[in-house]
């Protein structure tokens, strides 16, 4: 047997061995960078390879935007950056003078701050609270201080936010603009963003980018990761690529465009979105005169009416907060319903338990991913058995049957493109976007009834995405009922039969996917109609 | 043979090594505080353990209700249930099957049904606080913790009064009848058939029930993300509600254990804490069963080599309290050790 662990020297291999530049040019060049790494490489514990001699530089200044198929490595080298993990090897320059970044501390003294793939405020803690928590220089917590600084910094990048607000209450949109400000609140000059974006809507966005290019004009530097191309080349100055662990192509975001740069992100990818005419059916899923209580006691969905029918896809169209999160909760059992009614054709719903919900077919992809849809301390193909631990050829008699469980894992992990080393390796050794795809796998697979789908793309790569938008196609052919809740009006829009339209608790508008009138939509929205 | 070790297996064992290590240079700190020799005194540790036959058939004696015990804290900690009420589920479970059994009298099947309602009464004792977690949403930690006095003042005013010996000066109960006595496996030894069957049966018995079986598969969902497990269909209650029970009804079954195969008698003074060293032993072995079953043998070795420790260099008894008492520091401890040592490149995996 192997030795468990090797005692190393204590030595960083590789980073003391070599000064491999000299020459004066080299140092100037490398000056104009905020921060630049080379040689970057890191194996992980499982073997997986995520970043393979990586050499990548911001400019002082700059908006650069990072794209690359999910596992490519990107969350891996900014955590790098931001001294989340050790490099196995490389050298890594800030503002042209070699460093050693050995923990998140040291990276914010350097004036470096990273905004993660998922969200790590905490909830139930206010604005301020949040902030103090990681910004607090003495042991003493100054929160009148960062009251202050709080107020001092957002005004000056023209939005507006009480400090005092508990994060649970904002919206997305407004809770990644506190994960900016909490970097800000700690001085830092380069921001790095982890897909900020995934769950924002356009306008969201919009918003959102303003603050990107306020930052930019104070001098800041900031790289984005996002998936989506059109945003890449607005925000960016300049686009890095990356494939297979390794940077392949920068280039100045004025010299490329939308679908060359989707093809260097997946090699050769050309959209090709598959249609079959469907006949709508009979009524699958109907909700009567709905009524759901919210977090706070407070009704949020107020006599709410809605049916999607076999072989169609309803989208959910409205800005978040307006009880779409209390419905879906609802009808997958995991929410209490105060009054109306759910049923799935002739069959009862309503304050049914989750699990009878799951056998009746209902198949649900949640938005909250890392809390709700996935356990990242179990394998992957038990995550895929989640919800059918109970029924072969999962489980035989209350035994499992592990040989079952990981064979169907491997079929789901190549159907699906699941990058994972092994169907035994822990779901939280997967990258965000392959969780995603593990989830996706899971809900769209066994023929389901009605699928519930939140988000289903978030975090996906173009590739990716367009396999799940082909398979809730499929699926619609074959009968089901689907309900898409997506912040991203074009996805919607792409795939959806009809459009309902929710605001404060209700159905206030409906569209046909034919005469979609996109101005009077975003007014319903608004709740202006 | 080719064993299939995952790094994160790996990373666990070694985990619980470095606390057992550090715990015991700690030890040693104290050993030579009291003018000991601490390798002497390790060396006496190990002879009082595994010194000859007999000692180590009594180390092994001494194990039965440790393992059995920490095998259910095992199933309970695992659902991140924390039951820290085995002592008071071991002395119902003991008193109840020694009513049991003295009021049975000889028959044959008096084991078998003394058997069978300690294990009840473990089982009952922990399901009040489990009701009472599941739907009033009292925590276990509190209830299950006070519930022990509960058990042991109860037990003793039992042996006190109604169920005290007839023919002996102490408050206890009746001797047990013969046929409630658990039979010696090996003669001119106290290797009585619990040993075994917490050897043979238990450890097997739960390694299935939480690796194999569906129900460990929903302990160890509900364990490590309850709000995915919801999510997944998983009924939440009632997953920990039976983990609690099982624990209760592993530490019932110890404390019969101890009555019918050690002192014969219940005595109010059954445990020595049993009941707390299964939370050290169930955490130390990471509710693992196989971790669990090594951690209790060594913790049993650790209180029987105490004694040979005490008596030749002149230590107090207390060091067997005291080496718990750090290591579950240790043990606790041991996840932020570990990052420390891997950060400092000390360890590499
Ligand atoms: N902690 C870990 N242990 C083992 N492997 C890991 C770990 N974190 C990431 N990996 C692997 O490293 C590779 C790169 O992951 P990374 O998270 O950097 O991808 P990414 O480019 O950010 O992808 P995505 O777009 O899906 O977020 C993936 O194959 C992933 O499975
Ligand atoms: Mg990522």
């Amino acid at each position: 047997m192997p030795l468990p662990f090797i005692f190393s020297t204590g030595i960083e291999e590789g980073l003391s061995k070599q000064a491999s530049f000299s020459g004066g040019s080299e140092i100037d060049h490398l000056s104009d960078y905020a921060l630049y790494v080379r040689g970057i490489s890191k194996t992980f514990s499982n073997g997986v390879v995520a970043n393979n001699d990586v050499t990548f530089g911001i400019i002082k200044g700059e908006v650069h935007a990072l794209l690359g198929e999910n596992g490519a490595g990107k969350t891996t080298l900014m955590k790098i950056l931001s001294g989340c993990l050790k490099p196995d090897r490389g050298e890594i320059y800030v503002n042209g003078v070699k460093t050693r970044i050995s923990d998140p501390r040291k990276a914010v003294q350097l004036g470096i701050g990273m905004v993660h793939q998922h969200f790590t405020l905490i909830p139930t803690f206010t604005v301020a609270e949040n902030i103090a928590l990681v910004s607090s220089s003495s042991r003493k917590l100054e929160l009148k201080a960062v009251e202050d600084k709080v107020r001092h910094v957002s005004k000056s990048l023209n939005f507006e936010i009480n400090p005092n607000t508990r994060i649970e209450e904002l919206p997305v949109g407004a809770r990644q603009k506190v994960e900016i400000l909490r970097l800000l609140c700690q001085d830092v000059s380069i921001l790095i963003l982890d897909e900020p974006t995934s769950v924002l809507t356009p306008l969201e966005v919009e918003d959102f980018f303003r603050i990107i290019r306020q930052l930019k004009n104070d001098g800041k530097s900031v790289i984005i990761i996002t998936h989506k191309v059109k945003e890449a080349l607005s925000i960016s100055d300049r686009i890095t690529i990356m494939r297979g662990g390794k940077t392949i192509l920068t280039i100045p975001s004025s010299q490329t465009n939308a679908s060359e740069l989707a093809s260097y992100v997946v090699e050769g990818f050309i959209p090709n979105l598959k249609r079959v005419p469907t006949a709508r059916g009979e009524p699958t899923l109907s909700v009567k005169g709905l009524f759901i209580k919210g977090d706070r006691g407070e009704m949020a969905v107020k006599g709410l009416d809605l049916s999607v029918h076999s072989g169609e896809i309803v989208g959910l169209a409205g800005v978040t907060g307006n009880g779409q999160k209390e419905l879906v909760e609802a009808l997958t059992g995991l929410r209490k319903v105060e009054g109306g009614s759910i049923s799935l054709k002739t069959c009862d719903l309503a304050n049914k338990p989750p699990n009878f919900v799951i056998n009746s077919g209902i198949s649900y992809i949640p938005e909250d991913r890392m809390r709700r849809g996935v356990i990242l301390g179990m394998t992957i193909s038990e995550n895929l058995a989640l919800k059918r631990i109970d029924k072969e050829p999962y489980s035989k008699k209350m035994l499992i049957d592990k040989e079952a469980l990981d064979k169907s894992a491997k079929e789901l992990i190549s159907i699906f493109g699941i990058k994972a080393s092994d169907p035994c390796a822990t779901a939280g050794s997967l990258s965000g976007g392959n969780i995603q795809k593990l989830i996706v796998a899971r809900e769209l697979t066994n023929a389901p009834n009605i699928v519930i789908a939140e988000q289903p793309t978030a975090g996906l790569d173009v590739k990716a995405s367009e396999a799940v938008h082909q398979k809730l196609l499929d699926l619609k052919s074959k009968g089901a009922a689907i309900l898409l809740i997506s912040a991203d009006l074009d996805e919607i829009m792409k795939l959806s039969d009809r459009v309902l339209i929710v605001f404060g608790g209700k159905i206030v508008g409906e569209f046909s996917s034919d005469s979609l009138d996109m101005e009077k939509l975003s007014k319903l929205m608004l709740g202006s109609e | 043979m080719q064993l299939k070790i995952s790094k994160s297996t790996y990373r666990s064992i070694l985990k619980s090594l470095i606390s057992v290590a550090l715990a015991l240079v700690v030890t040693s700190v104290l050993f030579i505080l009291t003018g000991a020799n601490p390798v002497l005194a390790y060396y006496y540790m190990f002879v009082g353990a595994f010194g000859n036959f007999s000692l180590t058939v009594e180390t092994l004696v001494r194990m039965t209700p440790i393992l059995l015990v920490s095998l259910g804290l095992a199933v309970s900690f695992k659902c991140k249930v924390w039951n820290i009420g085995a002592e008071g589920q071991l002395y119902m479970g003991a008193m109840v099957g020694t009513i049991a059994a003295v009021s049975l009298g000889n028959t044959p099947v008096t084991l078998l049904i003394s058997i069978a309602l300690c294990i009840l009464a473990g089982m009952a004792w922990a399901g009040i606080p489990a009701l009472m977690k599941t739907h009033l949403g009292i925590n276990e930690v509190i209830t299950t913790f006070l519930m022990n006095y509960v058990a042991i003042y109860f037990v003793q005013w039992l042996i006190a009064f109604p169920f005290r010996s007839p023919d002996t000066l102490f408050p206890e109960s009746a001797q047990l009848p013969a046929a409630a006595i658990l039979p010696i496996m090996v003669p001119s030894t106290r290797l009585h058939l619990g040993v075994l069957i917490a050897i043979f049966l238990a450890i097997p018995l739960v390694y299935l029930l939480m690796m194999r079986s569906t129900f460990g598969y929903k302990l160890k969902a509900v364990g490590e993300n309850p709000e995915a497990a919801r999510y997944g269909g998983i009924n939440i209650k009632r997953t920990m509600l039976m983990a609690l029970v099982i624990s209760g009804a592993l530490a019932g079954l110890a404390g019969f254990f101890e009555v019918s195969g050690i002192q014969f008698r219940m005595r109010g003074s059954l445990s020595p804490g049993y009941g707390y060293t299964g939370i050290v032993v169930a955490l130390l072995g990471q509710s693992n069963p196989i971790g669990v079953a090594i951690s209790s043998i060594f913790i049993a070795a650790i209180y029987n080599g105490a004694f040979e420790v005490s008596r030749v260099l002149n230590q107090p008894q207390g060091i067997v309290d005291f080496i718990q008492g750090v290591l579950i520091i240790f043990v606790l401890s041991s996840e932020s050790i570990m990052r420390f040592l891997e950060k400092k490149g000390v360890i590499k995996l």
